[in-house]
């Protein structure tokens, strides 16, 4: 017998009755969402922009590039000063990555993206600061609705970050930055 | 340091190996006072959410839905995997696991593996297997790389090195990574893994990771960090592994959602991980394969009581509460889980039959699951089932069944306890201390009631 049937065949044996599935309806709190949603983003340590839009992003952005940072953008509208590259690899230097949302959850600050948006995977892992964008209208309330909402078709991969990178691996110290960005602006629009 | 870190088939038992960890007074102190902040940030994170009580009870419920339709799930999520293009493989143990995972590796020709934290692959010792065949395993999640480094297991769930001192940290990244002789600032010390950990993601040949949820109808897996090494890793080289047990598996999004409202509350009291990304499928030109692994919990679920151990999410809120864990470290349960979800799923490994005892049975690790894993009577449970296989530790062997047959007997009782009064009011402390064992260690003895609670009782309450 393959690990396969051994395993499924030992599972006819569950000792515990069969239990029906509950039915998942937990009240949304739809007071002041996008007040939530500032709250906890800035509570996993990232900072929202409410009114500087598509505009004050790209302003922020030139800003950057003046400085002589490694800016690439994926939003419509926003250009930075890189290329797309051939390979994931060749983003080990990018200092600010500029990526669309499709969705803000506002009970956890967490932002969802999906890959289609990205150009590589690990866009926005690797760069050493993210900016999100994010369309007023697309803030949800909990976990609950966004998943109802959350594109991920076959074969895609998608990721809900809420702030920057951050571990409090050594005495509990938080440390903002450990392998991912190292902070997080997300930009209402 | 002053700390046990042998683990695995322990030799000791868990109040021999609690001793030394317990002979630094200071750092035992410290730890609990660590551990104990996490449960506060939890409790804080729990009030929050007017909702919390009714997310464990559906927690609990969905998980033991999962649990007792485990086969049509598991087939199911295998399907809709196939159906996104990544490779499903079965194990039935921790060595079958291996072996796929290595035959997995060397097909690519992989020399280095970037592995983000999993409670599986060291159930399954999976890194010096590897090694021993050659492949370099470099752990990326920042507590593991120092466990890794110092050649220790980890002593917990979630901050697998919760045990050391920062000054520790930076005497071991002085010696390893070169940093400053001395240095030990939290935050010079991530940034200087933060730069030797991206050198090792941008020259992996693969990358592995743990699940923390399998979607079965999606046929998508969900992985939860905070540091996003595990999206680091298996962004970066074409081939991604994950290793699940085949208790992660949900039935939809919508279930998924309410573990990730309570995971990362419950663990650290953070609204969310800071990623939690969800993978169905592998990259353009990439492979990706999930290893669904049993390793011993189909033999759980055969036991009513023993089975709802497996709606555990690991988020590790039952160690960080637990009074034995807080002071008597990870290293002395005798299994690679410690705490009371270590005796849970660990007890019967356990060859010393100690790690039952390991236990207040307060409840409190009950009182704060987020799926309402009943800890406390699992691991009353596992007496009774070291009990009846003729396993009980040394000592409860020979005196249990005698103090059974004490405390049924009303007339022996009371006779003893008088004898016990007086002589606790006339002796003096040192000839009674012997007597008392282990308990008197720490505690002073008792001051004797003038009666017993039934004479005192007939007296004022009686007819």
């Amino acid at each position: 017998m393959s690990s396969k049937q051994s395993i499924l065949h030992a599972l006819k044996r569950v000792a515990v009755e069969p239990q029906a599935m509950p039915e998942i309806n937990v009240s949304p709190r739809l007071d002041d969402v996008i007040g939530q949603f500032e709250t906890n983003l800035g509570a996993v340590a990232g900072t929202l922009h409410r009114e500087a839009g598509l505009s004050g992003l790209q302003a922020k952005v030139d800003e950057l590039i003046a400085q002589g940072q490694q800016v690439i953008s994926t939003v419509e509208g926003i250009t930075g000063n890189r290329t797309l590259p051939e390979t994931a690899h060749e983003l080990k230097d990018i200092d600010y990555a500029v990526i669309p949302g499709d969705l803000a959850v506002a009970e956890n600050g967490a932002i969802w993206v999906n890959n289609k948006n990205l150009g590589h995977r690990v866009t926005p892992f690797i760069c050493e600061n993210l900016f999100l964008v994010v369309k007023a209208d697309t803030v949800v309330a909990n976990m609950h609705q966004a998943v109802k909402q959350i594109g991920l078709e076959s074969g895609e991969f998608g990721v809900f970050i809420a702030g920057p990178s951050k571990t409090a691996d050594i005495e509990q110290a938080l440390v903002v930055g450990a392998h991912g960005a190292c902070s997080l602006n997300v930009y209402l629009t | 340091m002053s700390t046990n870190h042998t683990s695995g088939a322990g030799s000791a038992t868990h109040a021999k190996k609690a001793e030394i960890f317990c002979q630094d007074e200071a750092r035992v102190d410290w730890h609990s006072k660590a551990l104990w902040m996490l449960r506060e940030k939890r409790d804080r994170a729990a009030s929050s959410i007017p909702e919390w009580e009714q997310l464990r009870e559906l927690g609990s419920q969905l998980k033991l839905h999962t649990l007792t339709h485990l086969d049509q799930y598991l087939e199911e999520f295998e399907k809709n995997c196939h159906a996104n293009g990544i490779q499903v493989h079965w194990a039935k143990d921790g060595a079958e696991h291996n072996q796929i995972v290595h035959k997995i590796l060397a097909e690519k020709q992989v020399k280095k593996l970037v592995k983000s934290k999993s409670m599986l692959t060291e159930e399954c010792h999976l890194n010096p297997y590897l090694e021993s065949h050659g492949i370099e395993v470099i752990d990326t999640d920042l507590g593991e790389r120092i466990i890794q480094l110092a050649k220790q297991p980890p002593s917990h769930i979630v901050v697998p090195a919760i045990h050391m001192k920062k000054e520790e940290v930076g005497d071991l990244f002085h010696e390893k990574l070169g940093t400053d002789a001395g240095a030990s600032d939290p935050l010079y010390l991530t940034r200087a893994a933060r730069a030797h950990l991206r050198e090792q993601f941008l020259s992996a040949d693969a990358a592995m990771t743990g699940v923390n949820m399998a979607i079965a109808d999606k046929g998508a897996v969900v992985v939860c960090t905070n540091e996003g090494n595990a999206d680091m890793g298996a962004n970066l080289p074409k081939l991604q592994l994950h290793s699940m047990g085949i208790d992660k598996i949900v039935p939809n999004l919508d279930s998924a959602a309410v573990i990730l409202r309570t995971l990362a509350r419950n663990a650290t009291g953070q609204p969310v991980t800071t990623y939690s990304a969800f993978y169905r499928g592998p990259q353009t030109d990439g492979e990706m394969h999930i290893i669904i692994v049993d390793n011993g919990r189909t033999d759980m679920l055969q036991d009513k009581i023993l089975a709802e151990s497996l709606k555990c999410i690991r988020c590790g809120g039952c160690l960080n509460t637990c009074p034995v864990y807080r002071r008597s470290g990870g290293y002395s349960y005798n299994y690679t889980i410690p705490g009371p979800i270590g005796i849970a799923v660990g007890a019967q490994a356990d060859d010393t039959n100690s790690i039952p005892w390991a236990c207040t049975l307060c409840g409190s690790c009950s009182y704060v699951c987020p799926t309402k894993v009943p800890l406390d009577k699992i691991i009353h449970h596992h007496r009774r089932l070291k009990a009846k296989a003729g396993k009980l530790p040394y000592g409860k062997r020979s005196y249990m069944p005698l103090v059974g047959n004490f405390m049924a007997s009303e007339t022996m009782l009371n006779c003893s306890m008088s004898v016990a009064r007086t002589a606790l009011r006339i002796l003096p402390g040192a000839v009674l201390k012997p007597f008392s064992g282990a308990w008197g260690k720490y505690r002073e003895l008792p001051i004797a009631p003038k009666s017993s609670f039934e004479t005192w009782f007939n007296k004022n309450r009686g007819q």
